[in-house]
């Protein structure tokens, strides 16, 4: 496989997180108005509540790793990506990152529904800094991945979610950076694709990239990773060999490794 | 072995209010200008404005405006002229430029949700990308406006290339308004309905309905609190009457363009990085 990144050798590092913390400030209502912040000034609550979304997270991702990062909803898992990506900035700590990251994460693809697939892959690598000779010379292997066919062609909104999500791991897959991000895309499509992301997984697998894969699909996370970190509630609880990781997770959610709940989700 | 002295490419550290470094945000925003001309193209295609009749109705949509304004202005002055006529489509056409960079800037941030939530970019690509979207749209009625100017008669004349510094800051202008009304509707999202009303009013407080010159003097000196009256009172009188415009209308103007330019662009850049959290 070739690769893009420039001698970099395995046993380094790609990604270290220091005392990484991401403390934010959202508003209660879904949609903030003027009338919702005059009601409640009127009523003396709070419009605005505080999220500790991350506390004190201390992490390293080295090339040739595979880290799978597990834990339940809103154990802050797409925080900490985001912050990797250089999306939302940090609240106290220090990230560092050695390399090219996949600043597309897999469903920054088709945010205008009404533009066909092939302009949301283009806008979207536009928008993360690729040119348009990139995006352009890899769109074959994107459109063909994705097995749309002339779909790609059709209004994003016409798409069902498995179409949707095909096209966004397509482009996550396909662009091959130094440290390559995968949240949640692994857990959609249908059993064909699915089989067919988790072989490109592994093909992309090699010492001069890192991957970082956020995922409810305990038993994928098994066949693919040597590392797991596993957070809760903004805290990273354990990291490190897979299986064993994994099974403290379960214990902890205190189920037991029946069938369904090894399962994808 | 290297990994000691190995550099990072990006380093992350919490921000403390206020701006990132100007310059590496300078030079981000440039590398992606493709992206703006590529928003703005697939936004103009999505409303079939490559097509034939996409592009007519880019024509047609003003030219009614301006007839039904003029019907308007017919029946409550009793009279009217031709001259009247072209000072009305001069100033409506480019009143819509800045009217539509508004309410296309106004959903540019919320509607990219989905990019700003997956993608490390200038979050200001969006209002910027509105305000091209709105030049496209305002670039064909220049023309038709030369034509219904030529139809009736008005005589063309060199100091009309004064034209080309006025559009710059109606530019400029456009830009500060649409940065900051999408920076805004992130916080209140009931923005975009007063929206309608607030382009209504301003058009009402602005030289196209009638002359400049028609208002009393007490009301003239309350206009100077109107960003967009000396940019279509100077307009009007370098396209309609062909003279060189006010040099003290064009420096308030370009004082308004500048302020609102730098003061939104300041309240966006400092806010962007919380954007993502705030959707």
């Amino acid at each position: 496989m070739p690769s893009v990144s420039n001698s970099i050798k395995a046993s380094e590092v790609a990604v270290s997180v220091r005392g990484l913390g991401l403390t934010y400030t959202t508003s209660i209502e879904r949609r903030p108005t003027i009338k919702a912040r005059a009601k409640s000034l009127g009523r003396g609550t709070k419009h605005t509540r505080v999220i500790q979304a991350l506390d004190n997270v201390n992490l390293d991702v080295e090339y040739g790793q595979v880290l799978g990062v597990i834990g339940s909803n809103g154990a802050g898992k797409s925080s900490m990506m985001r912050v990797i990506a250089g999306i939302i900035p940090p609240t106290r700590g220090r990230i560092e990152v050695f390399g090219s990251v996949s600043t597309l994460l897999a469903l920054g693809v088709g945010f205008n529904p009404s533009m066909s697939g092939r302009d949301n892959v283009l806008l979207g690598g536009l928008a993360a800094g690729m040119t348009r000779d990139q995006i352009e010379d890899r769109f074959e292997e994107i459109a063909d991945f994705s097995e749309l066919g002339d779909a790609i062609d059709a209004p994003m909104r016409t798409y069902s979610s498995g179409m949707y999500s095909r096209l966004a791991f397509s482009v996550a897959a396909t662009v091959r950076p130094d440290i390559l991000i995968v949240d949640e895309a692994l857990s959609t499509g249908d059993a064909k694709f699915k089989e067919k992301s988790l072989n490109r997984i592994k093909e992309l697998r090699s010492d001069d990239r890192a991957l970082i894969i956020v995922s409810h699909a305990m038993a994928t996370l098994r066949e693919i990773c040597n590392d797991i970190a596993w957070l809760d509630k903004g805290v990273l609880v354990q990291r490190g060999e897979p299986n064993a990781t994994i099974d403290a997770y379960q214990d902890f959610l205190q189920v037991k490794r029946s069938a369904a709940s090894d399962e994808d989700v | 072995m290297s990994a000691s002295i190995q550099t990072p490419s990006q380093v992350y550290v919490p921000f403390r209010a206020g701006l990132p470094p100007l310059i590496g945000y300078w030079k981000i925003l440039w590398s992606r200008k493709t992206f703006i001309v590529e928003y703005s193209r697939s936004e103009l295609r999505d409303k079939h404005f490559d097509s034939f009749f996409g592009q007519l109705w880019l024509i047609l949509n003003p030219l009614l405006l301006s007839a039904v304004y003029f019907l308007l202005v017919v029946i409550i002055r009793g009279s009217s002229d031709s001259a009247r006529y072209v000072h009305l489509t001069a100033t409506l056409f480019l009143f819509y430029l800045i009217s539509n960079s508004l309410t296309g800037g106004v959903k540019a941030v919320t509607g990219g949700q989905r990019l700003i939530l997956n993608t490390a970019f200038p979050r200001i690509m969006l209002p910027i990308s509105a305000v091209v979207i709105a030049l496209f749209r305002f670039l064909p009625t220049i023309f038709v406006f030369l034509l219904i100017r030529t139809i009736l008669g008005v005589p063309f004349s060199w100091q009309m290339f004064w034209a080309i510094p006025v559009l710059l800051i109606a530019i400029i202008l456009s830009l500060g308004l649409a940065i900051t009304i999408s920076c805004i509707n992130v916080y209140f999202r009931d923005i975009a309905s007063f929206l309608p009303y607030l382009t209504r009013t301003i058009l009402y407080l602005s030289p196209v309905l009638y002359e400049s010159t028609s208002l009393s003097p007490k009301m003239l000196k309350f206009e100077i609190l109107n960003p967009l009256f000396p940019i279509l009172d100077s307009w009007s009188r370098v396209l309609v009457l062909g003279q060189a415009p006010e040099t003290s209308s064009m420096l308030i103007a370009l004082a308004w363009a500048v302020v609102i330019f730098l003061l939104g662009s300041y309240i966006f850049l400092s806010r962007e990085r919380e954007f993502a959290v705030r959707l």
